[in-house]
C-alpha cells in the first residue's frame, strides 16, 4: 500500500506554525474583547478614606454578620501597611471592576457585570474551579467551601436598591466609608471623585475599577 | 503565595502536556516515516495508545477538583459555553483530544497487531463493522494522526496559557519571553516540556524497556534530546531573569524559586533529574555511541519526573501582585 509520506520539514512547519499562531491569537482575541464592549459608568460608588480608617474590622465584621459567613470570613480583607508607628489600613473588598477578570476567565457565565457597574455571582452556574481567584489582581473572592462556589462582595445589592447602605458602610465607626449615587454630580462621592482626591487602587492593572474609590494621603 | 492551586492542578496540566507530547512524538514518527523501518515500533505504539488515558485521567482529576462542578456534574456542560476564557477553550481541547486520541490509538494497535485486526474482523457479532475494514488502515490513522497532533499542540500550550490569562494577578504566570516581546513564556515553556516529557516517555522509557535503547537504531536522537534540554533550560532561564528583572512579586517567585523556600525542589527534583543528567547521560552515549538501560530508563524517568515537579513548581511559586 502507498502512504502519503509528509516531510519532516513540512511536519515540523505544521506544528511550528499551529503554535506561533495559537500564542499570538491570545492577545489579538482579548484586545479584540476589550474594545468591543462599550462600558456603562457605574451608578454607584463607595469611597474608603484611608486617612480615617483606623483598622478596627468593624466593617470586616458587619459584612460576615450580613452575609451570614463563618467565624474569620468576610468579603472584607485588611492589609497592614506603612511602619510600626505609623501603620496605614488597606480595606479590601471587590472592586467592582468595569473590565472585569474574574469575568473574562470565568469557563461559565457565572461571573457578571450589571448595567449599573456591580459585578456578581451567579452561583447556579458556578463550577467551582477558582480560576476567578487566580484572576483578581486584587485578592477580593473567597471561596465557600460548603456550597463549591466563588462568592465576594455584592454591595449588599438589596439593601442598596430598597435605599439602604452596604453593611459596611453602616458599620464604619470613624466614618471612613462614604457611599453615595455616582451619577448624581451633586452627590458627596461624585465630587470627591471630581476633585482627584478619591482614586482607583492599582489603575496600572487595567482592570479599570468603577464602585470603589480610595483616599490615599502621599506621604 | 497563592494556595487555589496545588498539587492537583500540577499533575492535570503535567498529564495534559506529557498526552499531548507522546502524541507529537507517535506523529512525527509516522510522518517522518520511522514508525515502519522496524517490524515493531514501541515508540509509535505507546505515543499513540497512551495520550488518551492520559487525558483522561487528567480530565478526570480536573473535574474532581472542581467545588459544585463535583457534586453536580451537569454544571461542567456550562464550562463549554464561554468564549472569552481560556478555561473553556481548554475544555473543548480536551472533548476533542480525547476521542481523536483514542482512535489513533486504537488504529496503531490494529496497525501493529495483525493478529487482534484479524480477530476483530472474524467476530460475528463485529459483522455490521465491516465496511470499516475496507478503509485504508493506514491512510486513515495518519489522518487522526494529523488532527491529533494540531489538538495535541493546542492542549500542550493551552496549559500554558491557562496561567499566563491571569494576567497582573500572578505577575510571574505572566512573565513574558523577554521584557519587549508581547509572547507570555508559560505556553512555549510548557509545550517544550510537553514534547520533552513525551520524548522521555515514549523513546526513553517505554522502548528502552521494550527494545533496549532507541538511540541505537535512531542515531539523531540523543542529539534531538540534547537540543530540547537546552532549549529548555534556555527558556527557564529566561523566564527567572525576566522576572528577576520585572521585580515586584515577580522576582520575588523567581528568588523562591532559585535560592527560597521552593529551591530544593528546583535544582534537586527539576535541574538534576531533568536537565543535568539527561543531558550528560545522552551526550556520553552519542559520543561512545553506546547506549545502555540506565540512559534509556534513567533519563525517561528523571524527565518525566522533573516536568511533574516543574507544573508544581510555577503552580506554587506563583505570588500575587502586591497591593
Amino acid at each position: 500500500m502507498e502512504i502519503p509520506r509528509l516531510s519532516r520539514r513540512r511536519f515540523l512547519g505544521l506544528t511550528a506554525a499551529a503554535g506561533v499562531a495559537a500564542v499570538l491569537g491570545v492577545p489579538l482575541l482579548k484586545r479584540e474583547a476589550s474594545l468591543a464592549q462599550e462600558r456603562p459608568k457605574a451608578r454607584y460608588a463607595l469611597i474608603i478614606d484611608t486617612t480615617k480608617c483606623t483598622g478596627c474590622g468593624a466593617c470586616i465584621e458587619a459584612c460576615r454578620l450580613r452575609n451570614h459567613l463563618p467565624e474569620g470570613v468576610s468579603y472584607i480583607r485588611r492589609i497592614v501597611k506603612g511602619n510600626e508607628r505609623n501603620p496605614r489600613f488597606l480595606m479590601i473588598q471587590c472592586q467592582h471592576c468595569a473590565n472585569p477578570p474574574c469575568a473574562t476567565v470565568c469557563p461559565t457565565h457565572a461571573t457578571y457585570r450589571r448595567e449599573d457597574g456591580v459585578v456578581l455571582i451567579d452561583e447556579r452556574l458556578c463550577v467551582g474551579c477558582k480560576y476567578c481567584m487566580q484572576a483578581c489582581p486584587y485578592q477580593a473572592r473567597i471561596f465557600d467551601e460548603e456550597r463549591g462556589v466563588a462568592d465576594k462582595c455584592w454591595l449588599c445589592l438589596p439593601w442598596v436598591l430598597g435605599g439602604g447602605l452596604p453593611a459596611c458602610v453602616e458599620a464604619c465607626i470613624p466614618g471612613a466609608r462614604l457611599f453615595g449615587r455616582a451619577d448624581d454630580p451633586q452627590s458627596e462621592v461624585a465630587q470627591l471623585i471630581a476633585s482627584g482626591r478619591a482614586k482607583p487602587l492599582h489603575p496600572e492593572f487595567g482592570t479599570d475599577p468603577s464602585i470603589l474609590f480610595y483616599v490615599i494621603e502621599e506621604e | 503565595m497563592q494556595t487555589a492551586w496545588g498539587w492537583l492542578p500540577a499533575i492535570y496540566l503535567f498529564l495534559g502536556g506529557m498526552g499531548a507530547g507522546a502524541l507529537l512524538v507517535a506523529a512525527a514518527f509516522e510522518f517522518y516515516g520511522k514508525r515502519y523501518q522496524y517490524d515493531f515500533c514501541p515508540t509509535a505504539l505507546v505515543g499513540a495508545t497512551v495520550p488518551g488515558p492520559l487525558v483522561i485521567l487528567g480530565t478526570l482529576l480536573l473535574i474532581f477538583d472542581l467545588g459544585a462542578g463535583r457534586r453536580e456534574p451537569w454544571r461542567i456542560f456550562y464550562m463549554f459555553t464561554h468564549f472569552s476564557s481560556v478555561m473553556t477553550w481548554g475544555v473543548w481541547l480536551l472533548t476533542l483530544f480525547i476521542p481523536v486520541s483514542l482512535i489513533y490509538g486504537f488504529l496503531e494497535i490494529l496497525d501493529a497487531f495483525p493478529a487482534a485486526r484479524q480477530w476483530l474482523r472474524t467476530r460475528r457479532w463485529l459483522r455490521w463493522t465491516a465496511f470499516l475494514w475496507n478503509l485504508p488502515l493506514r491512510r486513515t490513522k495518519r489522518v487522526f494522526a494529523g488532527i491529533g497532533s494540531v489538538l495535541a499542540v493546542g492542549v500542550a500550550i493551552y496549559t500554558g496559557i491557562l496561567l499566563s490569562a491571569v494576567g497582573p494577578a500572578i505577575p510571574f504566570w505572566s512573565t513574558r519571553v523577554l521584557p519587549f516581546i508581547p509572547i507570555p513564556m508559560m505556553p512555549v515553556l510548557f509545550l517544550v516540556s510537553a514534547l520533552s516529557t513525551g520524548m522521555g516517555l515514549t523513546v526513553d522509557l517505554v522502548a528502552t524497556l521494550a527494545i533496549g535503547p532507541m538511540e541505537q537504531r535512531v542515531k539523531s536522537l540523543p542529539w534531538i534530546h540534547m537540543a530540547f534540554i537546552g532549549v529548555e533550560t534556555l527558556l527557564l532561564g529566561m523566564l527567572l531573569i525576566t522576572a528577576l528583572v520585572n521585580g515586584g512579586s515577580a522576582a520575588q517567585s523567581a528568588r523562591e524559586i532559585i535560592a527560597g523556600t521552593h529551591a530544593v525542589v528546583f535544582w534537586v527534583l527539576i535541574v538534576l533529574p531533568g536537565f543535568i543528567f539527561p543531558f550528560v547521560v545522552h551526550a556520553y552515549a552519542a559520543g561512545l555511541g553506546r547506549h545502555s538501560l540506565v540512559s534509556g530508563v534513567g533519563s525517561g524517568v528523571g524527565i518525566v519526573v522533573a516536568g511533574l515537579f516543574l507544573r508544581y513548581l510555577i503552580l506554587v511559586s506563583g505570588i500575587p501582585a502586591a497591593l
